[in-house]
């Protein structure tokens, strides 16, 4: 059972202007409760155009989104409700810190969702301990914080909220590598903890590789490819035309391959090249 | 929606209004506004109204354009209107024709000619001020105010001539800018089921507080930034500094101004006489 149906979406900018043009081109996927989508695509492919219709930031210009089945524009007056139940965390969530203390800015969501204190004091431990922001932090202004810790109270302020489908667009833009690696274990975290469904938009196959089910390629406004993780990277001339590329593990076995050493090609993280590494020393011993 | 309004927007095209140098077309603007004012009677307003007509077949802009901004200006049109339709005013011309309405409102021919003069004005206004910014870029306009302002360095206000002029130049800029901010910060509260659109007076007003913040807090951030950058590309104000593309005046910019000043005298010798 599909928990996210999109059907025929089509998105044109500034319709009627010298300046329209088809961001979003008749995409039609569906995703299952519990996936965990990476989408890809180059720059200006409409990633974040085709995010915002999810939870009806923007209007499809054609087509609709079922949410159980269900039209999400079905009810305009419901629409907020919708939106507690698909999150959308922005591509630099930090920018949007307002409150005064970080308690206070991730309460702003499940507020908005009319959750009594109580309930949204538990909603914000159980929050923090997921993510790892101490205790102390929370009378702290969100404003003396690092940047890695901004983006970390963000991205709390919208899981506060526990939407069954959260989208992150571009979360660990512009982090380092720890920061990077924070980021992805606090969605993976969030996803086991409430099996809820996740989109990821990335430009880092290396992340991808490591959480991602399934992958949804856009090119230039249309949905190229939409399969799972281990298939999309299996076409990696096909992902290379299109302005994308393999993660740099597959791309060392592809170069060893063609060099004729007899190496698998569905090695995607460093992870599994290091345990095929490893079983082939075992194996040669083992010949030996 | 914030997108629809087009006063103050640039129209690319070659036309011999967008070909005029900036301070012909600045200080035309000026002479074409108190004419516009000085104009008591039907016979000048109609002379400037060819004017200004003429100049918008001369600039190439689609007429639809201009319509547009009379959209946005209609309530104002219709308040003028309706004020001077009923205002008696101070002529000692009696009335030809006149129709009490109710209570003691009359509206008189008097009166209804001159709501329609009212509105007549201020539409060419709107019209000609609009015309300066679909032919003129905003540069090539911060450029003519600095430089028909630059006599005042001679009373030692060189600096603050320059400072204002950039100072405009960054603001123009940034306009864009802030407008695609403001929407990417709505969107981002509105994800966290902020409530924009409903909601009394007081709510609506409260709910603007997590959209005001993060765009002062980004604004402030760009002007460090923007700062930084200018002094990395050693900016250090007005002194010494010279233009790429030097502004200068040709045989178009003078012929403009000779029809406009014929155009000008003719209103003045009308005004005496009539
Ligand atoms: N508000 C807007 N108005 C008009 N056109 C827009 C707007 N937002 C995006 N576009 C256009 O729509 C297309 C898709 O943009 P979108 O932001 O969805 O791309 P993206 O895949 O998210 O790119 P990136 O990886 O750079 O974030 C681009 O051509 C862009 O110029
Ligand atoms: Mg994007």
């Amino acid at each position: 059972m599909s928990i996210l149906e999109v059907k025929n979406l089509t998105h044109t900018y500034d319709g009627n202007t010298p300046f329209m043009h088809d961001a979003v081109k008749n995409v039609s996927f569906s995703i299952s409760k519990g996936e965990v989508i990476g989408i890809i695509g180059h720059t200006g492919s409409g990633k974040s155009t085709l995010v915002q219709h999810l939870n009806g930031l923007l209007k499809a210009t054609e087509g609709e989104i079922l949410l159980d089945g269900v039209n999400i524009w079905e009810n305009k007056k419901n629409i907020r409700a919708i939106r507690s139940r698909v999150g959308l965390v922005f591509q630099y969530p930090e920018y949007q810190l307002f409150e005064d203390t970080v308690y206070r800015d991730i309460a702003f969501g499940p507020k908005n969702m009319g959750l009594s204190d109580d309930e949204i004091a538990n909603r914000i431990y159980e929050v923090c301990d997921l993510v790892g922001i101490k205790r102390d932090y929370l009378d702290k202004s969100p404003f003396d914080l690092s940047g890695g810790e901004k983006r970390r109270v963000a991205i709390a302020g919208v899981m506060a909220m526990q939407p069954e489908i959260i989208i992150f667009d571009e979360p660990v833009a512009g982090l380092d590598p720890q920061g990077r690696a924070n980021v992805i274990k606090m969605i993976n975290d969030y996803s086991k903890r409430y099996n809820a469904t996740v989109l990821i938009i990335s430009h880092n196959m290396e992340d991808m590789a490591l959480i991602a089910d399934k992958l949804l390629v856009m090119n230039k406004g249309e949905l190229a490819i939409f399969d799972t993780t281990e298939n999309v990277f299996r076409q990696h001339e096909r992902l290379i035309r299109m302005g994308l590329n393999v993660p740099i593990v597959t791309q060392v076995m592809l170069s060893l391959k063609q060099k004729g050493i007899d190496v698998p090609d569905n090695i995607f993280t460093v992870d599994q090249a290091v345990d095929y590494l490893l079983s082939l020393k075992q194996g040669g011993n083992r010949n030996a | 929606m914030l997108k629809d309004i087009t006063f103050g927007q640039y129209f690319e095209s070659k036309s011999f209004v967008h070909k005029l140098d900036p301070r012909t077309k600045l200080l035309l603007l000026l002479i074409i506004i108190i004419l516009i004012f000085i104009s008591k009677n039907w016979l000048s307003l109609l002379l400037v109204a060819l004017l200004i007509f003429s100049s918008m077949i001369f600039s190439k802009i689609p007429i639809k354009m201009y319509l547009k901004n009379l959209k946005a200006v209609l309530p104002i049109l219709i308040f003028t209107m309706i004020i001077n339709l009923f205002y008696a005013g101070s002529t000692t011309a009696t009335p030809k024709w006149s129709q009490n309405l109710f209570w003691n409102l009359t509206i008189t021919d008097i009166s209804l000619s001159r709501a329609v003069f009212m509105a007549s004005r201020i539409l060419l206004l709107i019209i000609v001020s609009a015309e300066l910014t679909y032919t003129t870029t905003p540069n090539d306009l911060t450029d003519a105010i600095e430089n028909l302002l630059s006599p005042l360095r001679f009373i030692g206000l060189k600096n603050a001539v320059h400072t204002l002029a950039m100072m405009m130049t960054i603001a123009l800029r940034f306009i864009p800018t802030l407008i695609e901010e403001t929407q990417k910060i709505m969107n981002a509260q509105k994800a966290r089921g902020a409530d924009l659109e409903n909601g009394k007076l007081i709510e609506r007003i409260k709910a603007l507080i997590p959209i005001l913040i993060p765009l002062l807090i980004s604004s402030v951030r760009r002007a460090y930034e923007l700062a930084e950058a200018m002094e990395c590309r050693c900016y250090n104000g007005g002194e010494g500094r010279i233009r790429m593309k030097q502004l200068k005046y040709n045989f178009d910019d003078f012929f403009t101004f000779l029809i406009v000043f014929i155009v000008g005298a003719t209103i003045i010798a009308i005004n005496i006489i009539l």
